[in-house]
């Protein structure tokens, strides 16, 4: 320093103090305080341990005559500093500061809690900005879907619901009709297989998700699909009905594959519809020509195709 | 780190600045008082009383003798440091928003606001002339009418002020011709801070628009880019490092319509080079406003919405820190 050191005469102490009860002693670091050669309220016993600590110990009275002992522990720190900063260290106080004894005043002046510096590396610190908001992460997916338009809105508020829901729905009537097929046109897996590429734009995708997944269950298909054309719906059956007296009913019309007949779960009854599953079609057509309008148990039967289940 | 905590102002916090050596510490807040503390251990020195308003800067000069500060009670005062007492007053027609000693101590600085129906102009004042502080009348004066300054230091050699405008421009004054000799607009936002290096070749500027820049003093060239995701209020260089300290946080208008998660309000590290966050440190409840490095890199202080000051001496394990590219 062009100014050469200068060893600052008043050195600067971090105090430590301490109230407590009688007997009680301990230290606690308070604050770095300045201590001045004709520095006041020391005429209390002093004890300087070595070169570096200083403890006094003080005799308060309070109101109720209990009678404190304070233990003020002080590490005294020597600094060197330029001269001009020595100088300013003892200009003497002003302002609102005017009357404030030497040392920190703890009117202005506390030592607050401890904090640490947060180290962050790189990778760490990028995915706390990315999850930061979650709100941000939904803005890209829509949340809802309309059945009808597929825009970002519920069906019901769907501008389109009035001329577009009915056209829908007779078109998926008709295709349920002629072939429950007609859902997966040629074009139709090609799309899919596209968006699920698209997709993959390094994320991780789970299995279930990934493009063979759809593909895993295809050998199942083509049953599922063959059951669904040979199925036929039964409604207004009686309460009473069993899977054994659709058996018999249908068993002359062609084998069939598969009954099933809708149950209450608590009572065991008829909810009053029941699909049969024929090997063949034509049996299933037979069957709705033959069946449909058919009284039976009191009440008159109405067969139909079954429609494709969504899933 | 145990951090000292001032406690005199009674608002948000709106300037803190070190002396040139760092032992004196100078505070100004939307309060009139001016506030100096000894940096080592926190005790107030004293205050500079006379403003009547929020006070918006403070500089001090060079061997610490004048402190300069500008209020938005339209007044621009000059101390001096030992005794408090004031040396000088200029009043302004707007708000004292930026000011600054230059090299030399000789040639003070300030802007006032775009307001009531004022111009915001950049005010030059030679202190060596008692005449033109008397009569109001600076030697220069340099009127802005696009958009108002909101930050502004003195640059390399005292020959220029850079000034950070609302709009996100900066532009380069000439000190002698008052001339505009640089500008650039590489910030979309207002520029709350500029803060130079230690030998001022560079400055680094906080903007609204969640980035910090560091640019040529100079040149005025763009050379790196600090990005957060909230507002930053206050920019510094460490002397000592490689290292820049942020200072934001949302603003306090936002504070109850945005997620609820605390700790917007930390005091975020970034390598000067690597343009790469490496620490935080906490403790404020509100944005920080401005924040800057001790002259010998040991330690930082903060000021912030809250009101508080906090002053930061430094772990080992920052000084040892090294950062892995």
């Amino acid at each position: 320093m062009p100014t050469g050191d200068y060893d600052s005469k008043p050195s600067w102490a971090d105090q430590v103090e301490e109230e407590g009860e009688d007997g009680e002693s301990g230290s606690l670091p308070l604050l770095a305080s300045t201590e001045l050669p004709s520095s006041p309220g020391v005429d209390a016993p002093k004890l300087v341990l070595d070169e570096n600590h200083k403890i006094v110990v003080d005799y308060k009275t309070d109101e109720d005559g209990k009678k404190y002992k304070i233990i003020r522990t002080f590490r005294v720190e020597t600094r060197k500093a330029s001269k001009s900063v020595a100088r300013r260290k003892n200009w003497k106080k002003f302002g609102n500061s005017e009357f404030d004894q030497p040392g920190p005043n703890v009117a202005t002046t506390t030592v607050s809690d401890d904090v640490l510096m947060t180290f962050i590396s790189s990778k760490e610190d990028l995915n706390p900005q990315e999850d930061e908001d979650p709100m941000n992460k939904l803005k890209g997916q829509k949340i809802v879907s309309c059945r009808i338009c597929k825009g970002d809105h519920w069906t019901t508020r769907c501008p389109y619901k009035d001329t577009l829901g009915p056209m829908q729905k007779e078109l998926a009537d008709q295709l349920g009709l002629t072939t429950g097929d007609k859902e997966k046109v040629p074009g139709g897996e090609p799309d899919a297989a596209q968006a699920a590429k698209s997709s993959t734009t390094g994320k991780y995708v789970p299995p279930s998700l990934r493009d063979g997944a759809t593909r895993r269950g295809e050998s199942m298909q083509p049953n599922r699909r063959a059951d669904d054309n040979a199925t036929i719906r039964v409604t207004n059956l009686s309460e009473d009905t069993r899977e054994t007296d659709l058996q018999e009913l249908f068993r002359p019309f062609g084998s069939i594959s598969r009954i099933y007949l809708a149950k209450d779960k608590t009572t065991g009854q008829s909810k009053g519809f029941a699909f049969i599953s024929f090997h063949r079609r034509e049996d299933a057509a037979r069957a709705i020509a033959g069946v449909s309008g058919f009284g039976y148990d009191h009440l008159i039967l109405n067969v139909e195709w079954a429609k494709p289940s969504n899933n | 780190m145990k951090p000292i905590l001032l406690q005199g102002h009674e608002r948000s916090i709106t300037q803190i600045k070190y002396n040139r050596e760092g032992d004196l510490l100078f505070t100004v807040a939307k309060d009139p008082i001016v506030n100096v503390w000894y940096s080592v251990n926190g005790e107030r020195l004293g205050t500079y009383n006379g403003h009547t308003g929020a006070v918006w800067c403070v500089d001090c000069d060079w061997d610490s003798r004048h402190v300069l500060t500008g209020s938005a009670d339209n007044s621009c005062r000059l101390f001096d440091c030992e005794t408090g007492k004031q040396l000088a007053l200029v009043n302004t027609n707007s708000a004292v928003r930026t000011c600054g000693f230059d090299f030399g101590g000789n040639i003070i600085m300030f802007s006032t606001d775009k307001q009531m129906g004022y111009q915001c102009f950049i005010n030059f004042f030679d202190l060596r002339d008692p005449s033109q502080i008397e009569d109001n009348e600076p030697y220069m004066k340099i009127p802005c009418n696009d958009s108002k300054i909101t930050s502004a230091v003195w640059g390399p050699l005292g020959e220029c002020v850079i000034a950070g405008h609302e709009n996100g421009e900066l532009n380069q004054f000439s000190a002698k011709s008052g001339e505009i000799v640089g500008n650039i607009k590489e910030h979309h936002k207002q520029i709350n801070d500029i803060q130079t290096s230690r030998d001022k070749t560079m400055f680094v500027t906080a903007s609204k628009d969640n980035t910090a820049k560091l640019f040529d003093a100079t040149s005025l060239e763009h050379l790196k880019t600090f990005r957060t995701e909230r507002p930053v209020n206050s920019a510094a260089l460490s002397p000592i490092y490689d290292h820049v300290i942020l200072g934001g946080g949302q603003e306090a208008m936002d504070v109850t319509t945005t997620s609820t998660r605390i700790g917007k309000f930390e005091a975020r590290f970034f390598h000067l080079v690597f343009e790469e966050e490496f620490g935080r440190v906490k403790g404020h409840f509100g944005p920080i406003n401005s924040a800057e490095f001790h002259p010998d890199g040991k330690s930082y202080s903060s000021g912030g919405e809250d009101g508080y000051v906090r002053i930061h001496n430094f772990d080992p394990q920052y000084l040892e820190f090294e950062f892995e590219a």
